[in-house]
């Protein structure tokens, strides 16, 4: 049994179920590669950001960062500001586009009006909340098309800084923009408190279980600390494990293929030889057997992962709503299904307080927008919080500039494992229910959605 | 007023391997800019509706299939194929499905029958398990186009197409010429035929793509005074951001030999062109126009000095195909299908 | 290989290569066959594209020939071929053709000798290295 093609996957995506034995084996798997090395080696380092804006705006920012790094200079403070405006941007659209994903999960919001009344199905959700949320997805575009030049796949973001000033009028539709957007992610907290969360059974009918909370067994979250920017890692019940800086990253993370899927899996490296190797010799075995084994050297990205530090917000708005998480939910660490989208709020609100505090003139001027580099090195990386996670870049160039090696680790390859594990327990958790195979797409979809 | 099951078109949207943008910029023109419900039933839409294939061969027929992203598979060769088939248009949607798009630059790389994973820091598995697992689709050995596998009717291009093109294809070919008034002005680049089409429903000449005719320097919002090319700059290096032309100032911007239509998107932006809407209409080959424009506007009549400077130029084939590398470069492509 | 006959397709310019061809051929300099000559008003008229263009239809190597520098019929048409050549040449070798296989010469009209050596030494090079076929380049 295939589920082919997924819904709301960026990635092209298939889920492959077997039947063999008396248990359903699931395999998620992404059917085609990225390709990043091809596209980028050989090509001049500088370019690397407006080629890696195609597999999304954050990594165009971390593109930049890295270069920054290679080229040894740092970004005039405007510029700085301009870039972080950027990404606070693109969470309110990734984290407002889920939800929107979410509250039309379950009816076609393509149908015309009418149609759609006079079928009788039960309506969840009144459709002009729907139109509400993509108008406030157009406002955070058209911020980011200001700030970034183009919205989906931006291009301002440049060795050194940005590649211009903006101008008059742009300030003034700015602040107007994170007006109207923190409005609104109230507005959204509010709907989806009452609908959704709040007693959990609209989740339930949209597939997710709320009594049965569709979690995978607790493992370790992987953030960046925005105060040393150091890598956090922090254990399944919430300690903190490991803290590292950056450009270690590739000791301590290491990467597993499987044969079904061209995504590959990271993983925790252990602290001795020995440790690594067993890591290695369980981790083809977490996939094959019948019973996936929960593997504590596995991480999981996203904004689930930022809230399980446990930590308050600096935000009050979305402090509040992360209390009202924990008074619901109990405290973090959170694993599950909801949890996720509840993050998503949260986060939806402080993209929107910062977006309050960055989109003011005086933030967003200065008299320079990049500073130009007078030398060149020949290694880069930076390391940055993506809407769906910490994703890294790593490049090593020649003497000339021409890219010889890079690295990404991108959102995909961080909640691999996370992802392959939500799979089969969706699909063993709709086999207890004795569902049909079209609700286990669904609950499928629905558990990977936040993540 | 409401949907019109006689007269709505059936659309399938549909993204083989590349990126969402494309379908978010659909996404996008339903809420943004008109209610596509009016004039389309959607029938196959995975990444937002969780269509199946069983979805689509329940269809008799699709209208139109907007299709984005490049061949890189048997499984998108595949699906080309099915909805292909099923459909009466089919539009190549963005630069990957157009001309290859940037996943097209694996084919200047050894072997592309491989995944270009990188090999540095993996370790494999190499437990042999006797449990059947699944396959994956094989990969083809060069990126194609979606026009080098099957009969492609209009091109959309673009990395990602702008709204304006996008809602004059859905305007032309989906609306029976009952589009509503807010015609974008990306009209007046647009061919006479195309024009017409959105204001009385007859459908261009296929094979039609909806951008401008002329290079992007007719719609470039810098200042050009003489060409005249003294040094080879990299973006890196100190440049002026806005005001005066580009390619006048040492840059490669490849907006002379790139089709009109996106409004001089990156040159405003102080960035060069990068050719994502494919070649304009009188060129044969992006390289070589590049090579005829820089090299007809070096100032010097010494050949040791022009030697001099073209030798600080790197990677010429992935800057001057990079989105376009399957189809349109002489020398790699292949011939599209008839 | 062996039986390899290179395609050499010139381009070359009315008022000194051509004659430089065309009295080589009167005087039946000992020159090799293989090339096919496309006559052109000036050598400054060979756009990329042409270059381009021959390779994809099948010729094994171009040629370009035009007048010494100083020497051109429309004065300064030839700069243009030469301001042309080492981009055009640096794009050639980024795709894979092999360095052999395109050339830009001046040729005065007197000078039907080096036309021949010309031709001898492109044939013997381009026999060596072999048909061209866009799809050997990856």
């Amino acid at each position: 049994m295939t589920f082919e093609p997924l819904r709301w996957q960026e990635d092209p995506v298939r889920i492959a179920v077997f039947h063999d034995t008396e248990y359903l084996q699931a395999y998620f798997q992404v059917t085609a590669p990225r390709d990043i090395e091809w596209i980028c080696k050989g090509r001049p380092v500088e370019e690397l950001p407006r080629i890696l804006t195609i597999l999304s705006p954050s990594h165009h920012l971390a593109s930049a960062k890295a270069l920054d790094r290679l080229f040894g200079v740092e970004p005039p403070p405007m510029a700085r500001n301009m870039r972080e405006a950027l990404l606070q941007a693109h969470i309110f659209r990734h984290h407002l586009r889920k939800l929107y994903f979410l509250i039309s999960s379950r009816h076609n919001p393509f149908l015309d009006r009418q149609k759609r009344g006079n079928r009788g199905e039960p309506q969840l959700f009144p459709p002009h909340f729907l139109d509400e949320i993509m108008h406030h997805e157009a406002l955070s575009q058209e911020a980011a098309t200001i700030l970034g030049g183009r919205c989906d796949h931006p291009l301002s973001a440049v060795t050194g800084g940005v590649s211009r000033f903006l101008k008059e009028d742009h300030y003034h539709r700015l602040s107007e923009i994170a007006e109207f957007c923190l409005k609104f992610a109230m507005r959204v907290g509010e709907f989806l408190r009452d609908e959704i969360f709040g007693d959990g059974k609209a989740l339930d009918a949209l597939g997710s279980t709320y009594g049965q909370n569709l979690q995978v067994e607790p493992m370790v979250s992987l953030t960046l600390a925005e105060k040393d920017g150091n890598v956090v890692l922090r254990d399944p019940v919430g300690k903190e494990m490991d803290r590292f800086s950056p450009d270690m990253m590739f000791e301590k993370i290491g990467f597993h293929n499987e044969s079904w899927t061209h995504e590959p899996f990271a993983y925790i490296k252990g602290t001795s030889e020995n440790a690594t190797r067993k890591v290695q010799e369980q981790i083809g075995n977490i996939f094959h057997s019948e019973f996936p084994i929960p593997n504590p050297e596995f991480f999981f990205v996203g904004p689930l992962a930022r809230l399980n530090s446990g930590e308050a917000l600096g935000y009050p708005l979305a402090e509040e709503e992360r209390q009202r998480l924990i008074e619901v939910l109990g405290p973090f660490p959170h694993f599950g299904v909801v949890a996720a989208y509840w993050a998503l709020l949260v986060e939806l609100v402080q993209a929107a307080e910062k977006m309050t505090g960055l989109y003011a003139q005086e933030k967003l001027t200065g008299p320079a927008i990049r500073t130009i580099p007078s030398e060149m090195g020949q290694v880069g990386h930076a390391v940055l919080e993506s809407p769906q996670g910490l994703i890294f870049h790593h490049y090593r160039t020649d003497q000339k500039g021409i890219v010889e090696e890079v690295e990404v680790l991108g959102t995909g390859t961080g909640n691999n494992a996370l992802r392959c594990l939500l799979t089969q327990k969706a699909v063993d958790i709709s086999q207890a229910r004795g569902e049909a195979w079209e609700e286990t797409k669904n609950r499928i979809e629905i558990s990977l959605l936040p993540f | 007023m409401g949907t019109n099951p006689v007269l709505n078109k059936k659309l399938a949207i549909f993204t083989a391997t590349g990126c969402r943008a494309c379908e978010n910029a659909i996404l996008d023109i339903h809420y943004q800019v008109s209610s596509l419900s009016r004039y389309a039933d959607i029938a196959f839409w995975p990444y937002v509706l969780g269509s199946e294939w069983r979805d689509l061969e329940k269809q008799e027929r699709i209208d139109i299939c907007f299709f984005s992203g490049a061949i890189r598979t048997g499984g998108d060769r595949e699906a080309a194929l099915k909805l292909r088939e099923k459909s009466r248009i089919m539009v190549a949607c963005g630069a990957c499905a157009a001309f290859g798009g940037m996943p097209g630059l694996v084919n200047m790389s050894q072997s592309s029958g491989e995944s270009g994973q990188s090999q540095g820091t993996m370790d494999n598995n190499q437990q042999a398990s006797e449990e059947k697992k699944p396959e994956l689709p094989p990969l083809e050995p060069r990126v194609l186009g979606l026009s080098q596998i099957v009969k492609v009717d209009y091109f959309v291009p673009g990395c990602p197409p702008t709204q304006n093109f996008l809602w004059a294809a859905i305007q032309s070919l989906v609306c029976n010429g009952q589009s509503p008034a807010r015609l974008s002005f990306a009209a007046s680049r647009l061919p006479e035929t195309i024009g017409r089409s959105i204001t009385s429903g007859i459908l261009p000449p296929k094979g039609s793509i909806f951008a401008g005719e002329k290079a992007v320097c007719a719609s470039c919002s810098r200042v050009k005074e003489e060409k005249r090319f003294e040094t080879y700059k990299r973006p890196y290096q100190a440049y002026e951001e806005s005001g005066r032309c580009l390619l006048e100032q040492g840059l490669v911007c490849q907006g002379i030999t790139t089709r009109e239509g996106c409004g001089g998107l990156c040159t405003a932006v102080g960035l060069p062109c990068r050719g994502c809407f494919g070649k304009a209409e009188a060129v044969f080959d992006p390289g070589a126009k590049m090579v005829s424009a820089i090299g007809s506007t070096f100032d010097s009549d010494d050949a040791q000095e022009i030697a001099a400077v073209v030798d600080d130029f790197v990677d010429l084939v992935g800057t001057f195909y990079r989105y376009t590398l399957p189809t349109q470069c002489a020398l790699f492509s292949t011939p599209p299908k008839d | 290989m062996s039986d390899f006959e290179p395609k050499i397709i010139a381009f070359l310019c009315t008022w000194c290569a051509y004659v430089a061809a065309d009295t080589a051929g009167i005087a039946r300099y000992k020159q090799k066959p293989n090339v096919r000559v496309i006559r052109v008003l000036c050598s400054g008229m060979v756009d990329p594209s042409y270059v381009l263009k021959a390779f994809t239809t099948g010729a094994d190597a171009v040629l370009v020939g035009g007048c010494h520098p100083g020497d051109c019929h429309y004065i300064s048409g030839n700069f243009k071929a030469m301001r042309r050549a080492p981009l055009l040449n640096k794009l050639l070798e980024e795709m894979g053709v092999e360095s052999g296989r395109f050339r830009l010469e001046w040729i005065a009209a007197s000078d039907a000798p080096q036309y021949a050596e010309i031709i001898n030494q492109m044939s013997e090079e381009v026999r060596r290295l072999g048909p061209f076929s866009p799809s050997m380049i990856k």
